[in-house]
């Protein structure tokens, strides 16, 4: 048995926790705004429920996002976002989830929006890095166009980034094993491998890689071996800030420019070998056509 | 069963008629009672009966017409929570405590495993210190965890009191009397609202799910452990045999109560489906709501929070 009158009632009805979008400037604490009592008859008190301006559009379910409110999605993006800094004591699990959104306000049961084994919030983080990455070297490429950095070579250029954005773990380093073990699950192996290729991506993007034929994808391949196999290496890395860790990514690098100087060469060599093969094969030809007429 | 059910409504159509005949002298809109018609008051009154009745055979006839089945369900219902410890739960409808019971031991041994964690995070603690430790978190086993179990029936409410004397459950229990429709709370209270099997005799659901949303805090989780509609044809024939058929009967030799589990049988009929309710709970005010069917919707967990 439902009211007819009820759907108007949610259109009107301000919303708990989802904040008017004007609100995050102001960065108020988050206070239910106009919760009504539900005795009191809907009709007569429409102009009144609203006093800060035109009516409040809600989000609707399928997470469009009105003009007012933030949409469920940017709640959850602010919680995992606070939930971040109880990482080192809770690891990535459900209670740190919990914690966050205590600090939001909100009540702790709010942790059951998101899977219970951390995974959200892992990619989360994941997410979160890879976009200070690409920040960060977008602004560097700009002092470099605006003739204010020099240009660096591209081993240097990806010691660089990779450093940079292994850098980001080391507040988390001491749970990080257990991230990892999480984004190997099938379940998250799509997101994080797409996480994954579209940084390198971005890394090569930055370092100035135009390539368009077989080379991109061997590029990609090095660059995302050497990611994997540094940050293998920092996990169980005990020296001050890390050195072996960076002495390691060097030599991959260098490792990996040697290869593809090598690579070139036996391409040249083979170019070589297989134009002495063709000289020899028409000298032998001629030599036999010679015999032959005399 | 067809014939069955016709006679069923025959002998049952009587005193609805009888209400027909006095529609002016009793006010309020027709509801259904099981397969009768009667009114809202009617309603409240034939249901309070039915749980005084069974008050006391409820947790025997739970597992046997559900060959204890309904233990994993409750189960299913508080892993999907995940409390931490420092919850507060509101148990509506959770008259003999089943799902207060889970949720203690859920949180105790949540609170055990933090302890550990926090032991491990601050190893370098000295002995003296970890002693000290533990007589401090000693008296917190449940981290200030609390159910408030909610029920409008008496009867109910004292057979839970006495399940939970006996097993030895002591603090983190409430016992209140309450109306689902009208709760005896204030607003943004509680972090995580269940009802388990109870929604189906509420009579204005509309309200009931209303109070929900008001009384728990912002970012609080509404959960509805129901029975509710299976969609697979073959396995809709075998419950409905199953359910008409030998549940009633069940009712009779261990509870002596026929027609109270006749009215269950039809209630889970009555019932709206799974994508009927998420549509209410979404119209009071929740959001992401979604639904889980167990067993093939034979029972399904809504969930929604308030954001």
């Amino acid at each position: 048995v439902r009211c007819q009158h009820y759907p108007p009632l949610r259109a009107l009805q301000a919303s708990a926790a989802l904040r008017r979008a004007s609100d995050e400037h102001k960065q108020e604490p988050l206070t239910s705004s106009s919760q009504q009592h539900f005795d009191s008859p809907p009709a007569g008190h429409q102009p009144e429920q609203e006093p800060q301006g035109p009516h409040p559009s809600y989000t609707g379910q399928g997470g469009q996002e009105s003009e007012d409110y933030e949409s469920e999605e940017q709640l959850q993006h602010r919680i995992l976002t606070a939930a971040l800094e109880f990482v080192p004591e809770h690891g990535w699990t459900a209670e740190a989830i919990a914690e966050g959104a205590k600090t939001l306000g909100l009540s702790v049961a709010a942790a059951g929006m998101f899977h219970s084994d951390g995974s959200e919030l892992i990619l989360h983080f994941v997410s979160e890095c890879n976009t200070k990455l690409s920040k960060l070297l977008e602004k560097e490429q700009k002092l470099v166009q605006l003739g204010e950095a020099e240009k660096k070579p591209v081993d240097e250029f990806l010691r660089h980034a990779v450093e940079a954005r292994l850098r980001m773990l080391i507040p988390y380093i001491e749970k990080w094993p257990q991230a990892l073990s999480v984004l190997l699950l099938p379940r998250n192996i799509p997101s994080s491998l797409n996480l994954l290729t579209s940084m390198i991506d971005d890394i090569w993007h930055y370092a100035g890689d135009q390539s368009t034929d077989f080379n991109w994808y061997t590029r990609r391949a090095v660059l995302t071996g050497i990611y994997n196999t540094t940050e293998l290496v920092m996990m169980q890395d005990s020296s001050p800030d890390f050195e072996d860790t960076w002495r390691f990514l060097e030599n991959r690098v260098a490792d990996a420019m040697a290869m593809s100087s090598t690579a070139s060469q036996v391409q040249s060599t083979g170019e070589a070998v297989v134009q002495g093969l063709m000289g020899a094969a028409v000298t032998v030809s001629n030599t036999e056509t010679s015999r032959a007429v005399r | 069963v067809q014939l069955w059910r016709c006679r069923c409504r025959a002998l049952l159509s009587r005193p609805a008629g009888r209400l027909r005949a006095h529609r002016d002298l009793t006010a309020g809109p027709e509801m259904h009672f099981g397969f009768q018609t009667v009114t809202e008051e009617e309603r409240r009154e034939k249901i309070y009966q039915v749980f005084e009745s069974v008050a006391k055979k409820y947790d025997v006839m739970n597992d046997s017409m559900t060959l204890g089945i309904h233990r994993v369900w409750k189960d299913i219902l508080m892993h999907k929570m995940n409390p931490c410890p420092g919850t507060l739960l509101l148990d509506v409808a959770g008259g003999t405590g089943d799902i207060a019971f889970r949720f203690i031991n859920y949180v105790s041994s949540a609170r055990e495993r933090q302890l550990q964690r926090k032991l491990k995070y601050h190893q370098n603690l000295s002995w003296q210190e970890i002693f000290e430790s533990y007589q401090k978190d000693k008296f917190n086993s449940l981290g200030d965890s609390q159910v408030v179990v909610c029920d409008i029936n008496r009867e109910m409410l004292k057979v839970g009191k006495q399940k939970a004397q006996h097993l030895g459950y002591s603090e983190g229990l409430s016992w209140v009397l309450g109306n689902a429709e009208e709760l005896p709370f204030d607003n943004d209270k509680f972090d995580v609202y269940t009802i388990a099997f109870g929604i189906r005799n509420v009579t204005r659901i509309d309200l009931a799910l209303q109070e929900a949303y008001r009384v728990l805090k912002p970012g609080g989780r509404f959960l509805c452990l129901e029975f509710s509609h299976v969609s697979n044809p073959l396995l809709s024939r075998l419950y409905d045999l199953y359910s008409f058929q030998v549940i009633p009967v069940l009712g009779e030799v261990i509870a002596g109560d026929w027609k109270s589990y006749q009215y269950l049988v039809e209630s889970i009929r009555q019932f709206p489906p799974q994508e009927e309710l998420k549509a209410m709970i979404e119209d009071a005010g929740f959001f992401k709501v979604d639904y889980e069917n167990l067993n093939f919707g034979i029972v399904a967990i809504h969930s929604g929070f308030k954001l």
